[in-house]
């Protein structure tokens, strides 16, 4: 079985959308079935994350989150990247943090907090990691914090 | 009548030779050593601009030129007195021990009597290290309280290796007056070097841990705790602890040199300035120069050891090790090797 | 000495914290000779360590944001001053990631070009790593000579690309230059005299003492807590696991070489120092290989140079240099979003692009592997004593400005 099919087939009560992209296997959920299947992958063998991180779509005023889960100790599984997403209203950036399963989301979850103003319920010791307190208040990688280049004719 | 002045022992002892100014240029001379050998182990040339012709010889004199023209500055919150006069303190004490050793045979030329001089040279190298815990105290830097806090631990690896191993050369000999030591020594096979190698080995070691030499540079970790105790002090007063260090290591390779290398020896002193005084102590000063020589090119071979690393080896290894150097000893002196 | 009523309550910037009893908070800073470009905040209780922090992000230079602002192909060099050192590992998943929205493939000889480049790269910034590795423990035989021996490997970048460390060497499509005469004589000189001078490290690094009492058992990092923890790299290897993603995803042309991957079992911060050394011995062999094997060809796609003005296809005809075309400036990529990894000397480095069919990206991810290794300050310092905080912070080779970007 590929890995598509043994994903379906585990997560078939949440009712993701399974798509093969270039380089990874993408994996979206809503935004409440989240943690659940975090907890399957780990079963499954996924033991770390790779990264964490947020894009932003002004015109649709949604955050999209996205996890790149991968394995270490098992050898087949090392070789497919789960990129696991969900969409989250831009008014309201909360979501559950995924720590308590994967230890390796910590300073990467910190990140995502920093630069797009997104809290992350329950995570340990949520502060920012390499920006100044005045620079996170202006939640800097947001499409809307603009970066004005000096014209060098004007 | 000048030089009757000059040379009267305790001045040209402890100002001249081998006191403050022969202590200067032979440290000057150790310290461009050290960093020619180390330059060229590490393939580069090492001091080279200042004066080509000779090596780059002039280089560490640039340096203390450019010492005295630097801002000394002091921080705020640093206790002045103790600030200031700590090194300089550390400085003219650690020179004291030449006072007690002596460079002849020729009683004229004694600075003290010298009955009891292992004995009181020995005392007298003990009193510097409370100088160096006392300009990290006043020093206000968490870095400085560190590294003074490692020098006090240090202190109680080494105080007993020098002593015990110290005393190891009077106890073959059965005298505490190092001319007896020195004279005893009088056939070239018969230096304690060979006889006793256990005892010079460990006061070798000892003397490593007493002036931050590699692998016990502890005290002055650069890169765990800046600069130790001497975070702080910048202009001359850098250069003066800088140089403590090494003044140190000079005058306790003086007392290595007197105990195990057999002093002046082979030359036999006569009367007179010239002949009795000093061709025995360039002879003197050459030998305790190749010593501090072979500790300057540890440099280059060495990593740096931990602080419970070093008082781990000192005690449960080099205490043991100095006891059985003291325990030949004694079997030479009831088998009467030295009589 | 000041007294504490004297101390002002609160400047701006400074909090003051309230510390347990007997603990003792030191700043290991930016202004230290044994922190690099980052801080670390230690507790300390006596000598031992009871509590670390790293704070990072002094060199924090946007790149991220940077990279939303300049096209495709401006996003090389910008990625590549994360790390110089190792400038072709660094930028080359980036270009797989675009190649894979554009859907192109390189020549082979292109891709045995962009092998040879990462072997010399990857050899270089291991000789950075034990030389700082070295000067941490106060050894500065340690710090000199691999220093020294890393200018044979920059000057061989250097006749292969023109630059000593900022290379740029692969584009979208292959890559920018092709081998110059002479190269492989030179190589097999230099690899000679590297194999003997490895011989020389042991020596004196290795098989001494002092060095092995400082670095046997510190640093632990069992199995379990690493593959948890999510470090990578070298790192990795040393505490068992075999994840090289040269060997698990082979990207360019590392499927068709012969060579190994070390792994100990240990963890400590002696295995770490020896599986750098015989990285390094293996990446000798590739170069080998990959100058025996390599096939003729062009060293770029032909869609780039084959539509372009006389004047850049008489170039690259007769030089077979790339003179850096339009074509590359209003390059409009495909919708999409790729992911590619590759095995940089620290690590493994992700990128994540997304495009929305402009020349520009809409989002570029980028995860360096020091900003992964930086978790070992927070868990496995602690419990060490303070001369053990050089050691693991050599040992993990971690380097700031690629944690920051």
């Amino acid at each position: 079985m590929s890995i598509v099919e043994i994903l379906k087939e585990k997560l078939s009560s949440l009712n993701p959308e399974i798509s093969e992209g270039k380089g990874f296997v993408s994996v979206k959920v809503e935004k409440d079935g989240l943690k659940q299947t975090a907890r399957i992958l780990r079963e499954l063998g996924f033991d770390h994350v790779k990264t964490v991180t947020a894009i932003d779509y002004p015109k649709e005023n949604e955050f999209e989150i996205i996890y790149h889960a991968s394995s270490f100790l098992n050898e087949e599984l090392a070789k497919y990247i789960i990129e696991l997403r969900t969409r989250i209203p831009r008014d309201k950036p909360e979501i559950e943090t995924l720590t308590d399963i994967w230890s390796s989301a910590e300073f990467p979850e910190r990140e995502t907090f920093e630069f797009f103003g997104i809290t992350f319920k329950g995570h340990p010791d949520l502060r920012p990691i390499l920006l100044l307190p005045e620079v996170v208040d202006k939640k800097p990688l947001r499409k809307d914090f603009v970066v004005k280049e000096e014209g060098i004719f004007r | 009548m000048l030089v009757d002045i000059i040379t009267w022992p305790p001045l040209f002892q402890l100002v001249i030779a081998p006191g403050l100014v022969a202590a200067l240029v032979i440290v000057i001379f150790i310290l461009w050593f050290e960093r020619k050998t180390a330059a060229r182990v590490q393939m580069r040339i090492g001091p080279y601009h200042v004066s080509p012709r000779i090596g780059g010889g002039l280089q560490l004199i640039a340096d203390l030129v450019r010492y005295s023209f630097q801002e000394i500055i002091i921080p705020k919150a640093a206790d002045k007195p103790i600030f200031i006069g700590a090194p300089l303190a550390a400085l003219v004490i650690s020179l004291l021990p030449v006072v007690a050793m002596p460079f002849t045979t020729v009683p004229k030329y004694y600075p003290i009597p010298m009955d009891y001089s292992l004995l009181i040279a020995v005392a007298l190298s003990t009193l510097s290290p409370i100088f160096i815990i006392a300009a990290g105290w006043a020093s206000n830097n968490k870095f400085s309280i560190i590294g003074g806090l490692r020098e006090a631990f240090v202190i109680t690896a080494y105080e007993l290796l020098i002593v015990i191993t110290a005393l190891a050369g009077g106890v073959a000999v059965l005298s505490y007056n190092l001319t007896d030591i020195v004279v005893a020594q009088k056939p070239f096979y018969k230096w304690i070097l060979f006889t006793n190698p256990i005892a010079a080995l460990t006061m070798f070691a000892a003397i490593l841990m007493a002036t931050s030499g590699f692998p016990f540079e502890i005290p002055e970790a650069e890169n765990e705790i800046v600069a130790g105790a001497y975070t702080e002090y910048s202009g001359l007063m850098y250069g003066i602890n800088m140089g403590a260090a090494y003044i140190k290591r000079f005058a306790y390779s003086l007392l290595f040199t007197l105990i195990f290398l057999g002093g002046w020896l082979p030359y036999e002193p006569s009367s007179g300035l010239i002949h009795g005084y000093l061709i025995p102590l360039v002879i003197v000063l050459v030998k305790s120069t190749i010593v501090m020589a072979i500790m300057s090119f540890l440099r280059a071979v060495y990593g740096r050891f931990r602080i419970d690393q070093a008082l781990d080896g000192a005690w449960r290894i080099f205490i043991p090790l100095a006891l059985i150097g003291f325990g030949i000893a004694l079997i030479e002196a009831y088998l009467g090797v030295y009589a | 000495m000041s007294t504490v009523e004297s101390i002002p309550k609160k400047l701006p910037g400074m909090d003051v914290n309230k510390l347990g009893k007997d603990l003792y908070e030191v700043f290991i800073g930016p202004q230290h000779p044994g922190s690099g470009h980052m801080r670390i905040i230690i507790r300390v209780d006596g000598d031992v360590i009871v509590e670390a922090d790293p704070d990072l992000g002094y060199v924090h230079r946007t790149m991220e944001k940077l990279a939303e602002g300049r096209e495709f192909i401006k996003v090389i060099p910008l990625m590549e001053r994360m790390a110089i050192l190792d400038a072709c590992n660094i930028t080359l998943p980036y270009v797989e990631a675009v190649e894979k929205l554009l859907d192109i493939e390189p020549p082979p000889r292109a891709k045995y070009l962009r092998v040879l480049l990462c072997e010399i790269n990857r050899i270089a910034s291991h000789l950075y790593g034990l030389g700082i590795f070295g000067v941490f423990l106060g050894h500065s035989t340690m710090y000199m000579w691999p220093f020294g021996d890393r200018e044979v490997f920059v000057e061989l970048a250097e006749k292969l690309t023109g630059a000593r460390l900022t290379h740029t060497y692969p584009v979208p499509g292959g890559v920018r230059r092709d081998l110059p005469q002479g190269f492989a004589e030179d190589a097999e000189k230099a690899i000679r005299y590297m194999e003997k001078r490895l011989e020389e490290y042991r020596k004196i690094f290795l098989d001494n003492p002092v060095i092995q009492k400082r670095l046997i058992d510190v640093g632990v990092i069992s199995k379990n807590l690493a593959a948890q923890l999510g470090i990578v790299g070298p790192n990795l290897r040393a505490s068992g696991i075999k994840y090289d993603v040269r060997i698990i995803e082979p990207y360019e042309v590392y499927d068709e070489l012969d060579f190994e991957v070390p792994v100990f079992e240990e963890g400590d911060a002696f295995a770490r120092a020896w599986i750098r050394i015989i990285e390094m011995q293996q990446s000798l062999r590739i170069i080998r290989q990959v100058l025996e094997k390599i096939p003729d060809g062009d060293p770029l796609h032909e869609k780039f140079w084959a539509k372009a003005p006389a004047l850049y296809k008489k170039v690259f005809e007769q030089t077979k240099r790339v003179k850096l075309i339009p074509l590359y400036a209003n390059l409009k990529v495909p919708e999409g979003r790729a992911f590619a990894r590759g095995e940089a000397g620290r690590g493994e480095i992700v990128y994540m692009v997304e495009s929305n069919g402009s020349t520009k990206p809409y989002r570029v991810r980028v995860v360096s592997p020091s900003f992964r290794n930086a978790i070992v300050f927070r868990y496995i310092v602690p419990g060490h004593r303070i001369a053990d905080l050089p050691a693991i912070y050599g040992s993990i080779d971690y380097f700031p400005p690629e944690a920051d970007r």
